[in-house]
């Protein structure tokens, strides 16, 4: 661990010279939102972004990611890793892809998603503005943001740059770093803390009763069915969540109708069909089929199921699904906190 | 599946599937013409046969005289497919379901004439049993043409179930809700790719609605979210769901 200082005038240099040397992905302004993508120029950096609509685990696991291309010659796999640095990474993220690591090494490895992940180098930044449904400071508290490979602090005249990682300090080169003073070390570190305690919105038990009380919960059909009547089932708060990685696949002939590719799609538990299951001779059977079968079990998974296999909750508080739910029902938050005073 | 022997018939509809269709003109149709022989194809040859594999089928059913001729489609073809919204759920024309004076607003003095006489619209499988259907207004040609991909191979087709924001949020589109709009995409059949709000306009569910669509949720959101009127919020989806709502005639 080594701690630099970047001048605020040295900053756009810095990012120019990264760009030369790899793709940087970075957070940029979408009409009222923000979403991570390549960077062409310093100025479309957005580092004092709330949140992105979609999380950087995208870049590893794509919403659509090609996995085999086939013809009348044979087949051939798509893992093609391109070198890439993941700039402006808030901490509640980081952790989200150290959730999507573990899901994707634990038993078989998914080297569709971990070739994409090995090539990146991540850059983590401070939350220089908290968005509207966060609640990254009440869920997992304990857990500690790891897997990123440097983090860069605003202070008052410039950046702080720590770096992890042997990636990390080959950005070094990249810019005119000096070493940082102590007085510029703590700034940042205040910097990093008193963002703490500033969400919006709030948890108010531990992880560890919410777990058990939400398992606990799991027979109480009304109260599910009462907190999903709204459900669209369209499956946004899945789709935007950082920890969700469900995917359907899918094969496309091209119009030649020899030649093809097999692809991989984010799915959703909460759309109608996707526990939809062949029973064999033209039978299905559909084991959630009601609204509040499929919202309870997006609960369950993200306040209980993977606590064990995770060490802690498998929702990092970003709020997205929040914001993103059009019938405003998919906060966890309200969920959990409800479910707590049911008696 | 040999070379299949395909048709193109078309009911009560603006024709612009067929030229959406047709439009292909590009690489995509030109190659799919290479596996199918079209047999009968009413825009472009007078034939009939008495054997298809597939029957394309436009339009809506709105005509009772149209049950014979959809009949004999039927019993003709092993494969029926019914494309575009006219088809596959009545569509826009639809919309005349719920109104008596429609005749009267389009053809003026001339609405009694007895050639213009029809009645509700209903989609192709109101008359005969469909097999498949390509959804949208106009349809997604590139949808067509993987459903006959996967016929050709003999595998059943694979068409999403799940509504539009699953596709929009895909593409890590700005919500309309956010940009002070509003949108059908949560109750809407995906498949087209959520076109529509990717170029920062409603979705205004052309495919239809998801099985299951929640309408008193969208009338709520279309309320609270988007400031429509009640009586607004309660007619909006009705433009391509006039048969699929719950108060459908
Ligand atoms: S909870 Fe909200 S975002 Fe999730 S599927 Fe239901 S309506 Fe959509
Ligand atoms: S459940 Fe919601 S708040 Fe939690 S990580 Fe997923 S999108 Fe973020
Ligand atoms: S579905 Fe739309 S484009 Fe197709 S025929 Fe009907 S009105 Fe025309
Ligand atoms: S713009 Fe429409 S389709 Fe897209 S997420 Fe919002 S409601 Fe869904
Ligand atoms: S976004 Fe909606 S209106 Fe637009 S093509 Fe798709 S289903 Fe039709």
């Amino acid at each position: 661990m080594k701690n630099y200082y970047l001048s605020e005038n040295d900053f756009s240099d810095f990012v120019t010279r990264m760009i030369s040397t790899k793709e940087l992905i970075a957070p940029i302004a979408k009409g009222p939102r923000f979403v991570f993508s390549k960077i062409k120029s310093p100025s479309e950096i957005r580092l004092d972004y709330d949140v992105t609509i979609l999380p950087p685990k995208k870049e590893f696991f794509p919403p659509r990611q090609n996995l085999v291309k086939f013809s009348s010659k044979g087949y051939e796999g798509c893992i093609d890793p391109k070198e890439k640095i993941l700039f402006g990474v808030h901490p509640y993220d980081v952790k989200g892809i150290d959730i999507t690591d573990t899901v994707f090494e634990n038993n078989k490895k998914d080297m569709n998603y971990l070739a994409n992940r090995r090539a990146a180098t991540i850059v983590a930044s401070n939350i220089q503005k908290v968005s509207s449904r966060a609640f990254w400071d009440t869920v997992g508290a304990d857990i500690k943001a790891k897997g990123h490979d440097a983090f860069l602090t605003k202070i008052s005249d410039g950046y702080h740059f720590q770096t992890l990682t042997t990636k990390g300090d080959a950005l070094i080169s990249c810019g005119k770093f000096t070493a940082a003073t102590e007085k510029q070390s703590s700034e940042a570190k205040k910097v990093n803390e008193s963002v703490n305690g500033t969400c919006p919105e709030k948890l108010k038990h531990s992880s560890k009763d919410i777990a058990k009380k939400v398992r606990d919960s799991f027979s109480k059909k009304e109260m599910w069915d009462k907190m999903a009547q709204r459900c669209f089932s369209c499956g946004t708060c899945n789709i935007v969540c950082p920890t969700c990685y469900c995917f359907d696949v899918q094969d496309k002939w091209n119009v030649d109708q020899t030649s093809g590719v097999r692809t991989r799609y984010w799915d959703s538990c909460l759309t109608e069909e996707f526990s939809k299951i062949s029973l064999g001779a033209g039978h299905s059977e559909n084991f959630r089929e009601s609204r509040g079968s499929r919202y309870r079990h997006r609960i369950m998974r993200k306040a209980a199921y993977l606590n064990e296999t995770l060490g802690g909750p498998a929702c990092i508080g970003c709020g997205r699904c929040s914001s993103g739910c059009t019938a405003n029902i998919a906060d966890p938050v309200e969920a959990i906190n409800t479910i707590m005073e049911v008696k | 599946m040999s070379r299949p022997k395909v048709g193109f018939f078309d009911f009560t509809s603006c024709e612009g599937c067929q030229i959406e269709l047709t439009n292909f003109g590009d690489a995509a149709f030109l190659e799919l013409l290479n596996h199918i022989d079209i047999v009968e194809f009413r825009e472009a040859m007078s034939e009939k046969t008495d054997h298809l594999t597939i029957a394309c089928i436009e339009g809506s059913f709105s005509r009772e005289q149209d049950r014979a001729r959809l009949e004999d489609i039927r019993k003709r073809s092993d494969i029926v497919i019914s494309y575009g919204a006219c088809a596959s759920t009545g569509g826009i024309n639809a919309l005349k379901n719920h109104q008596d004076d429609y005749k009267k607003c389009v053809y003026g003095k001339d609405c009694n004439m007895p050639h213009l006489a029809s009645q509700e619209a209903r989609p192709i499988s109101a008359a005969i049993k469909v097999d498949y259907q390509v959804h949208g207004c106009p349809m997604d040609k590139y949808e067509f043409l993987d459903i006959v991909s996967h016929l050709l191979h003999g595998k059943e087709p694979v068409v999403p179930t799940y509504p539009v924001c699953v596709e929009c949020k895909r593409n890590e589109t700005v919500c309309r809700y956010d940009d002070g709009d509003h949108c059908l995409g949560q109750v809407a059949r995906a498949g087209c790719g959520a076109i529509c709000p990717s170029h920062g306009i409603p979705c205004e569910a052309c495919r239809g609605f998801v099985h299951d669509a929640n309408e008193e949720s969208l009338v709520q959101t279309l309320i609270e979210k988007a400031g429509f009127s009640k009586k607004r919020a309660q007619s909006k989806s009705r433009m391509f769901t006039a048969n699929l709502r719950s108060d459908a005639q």
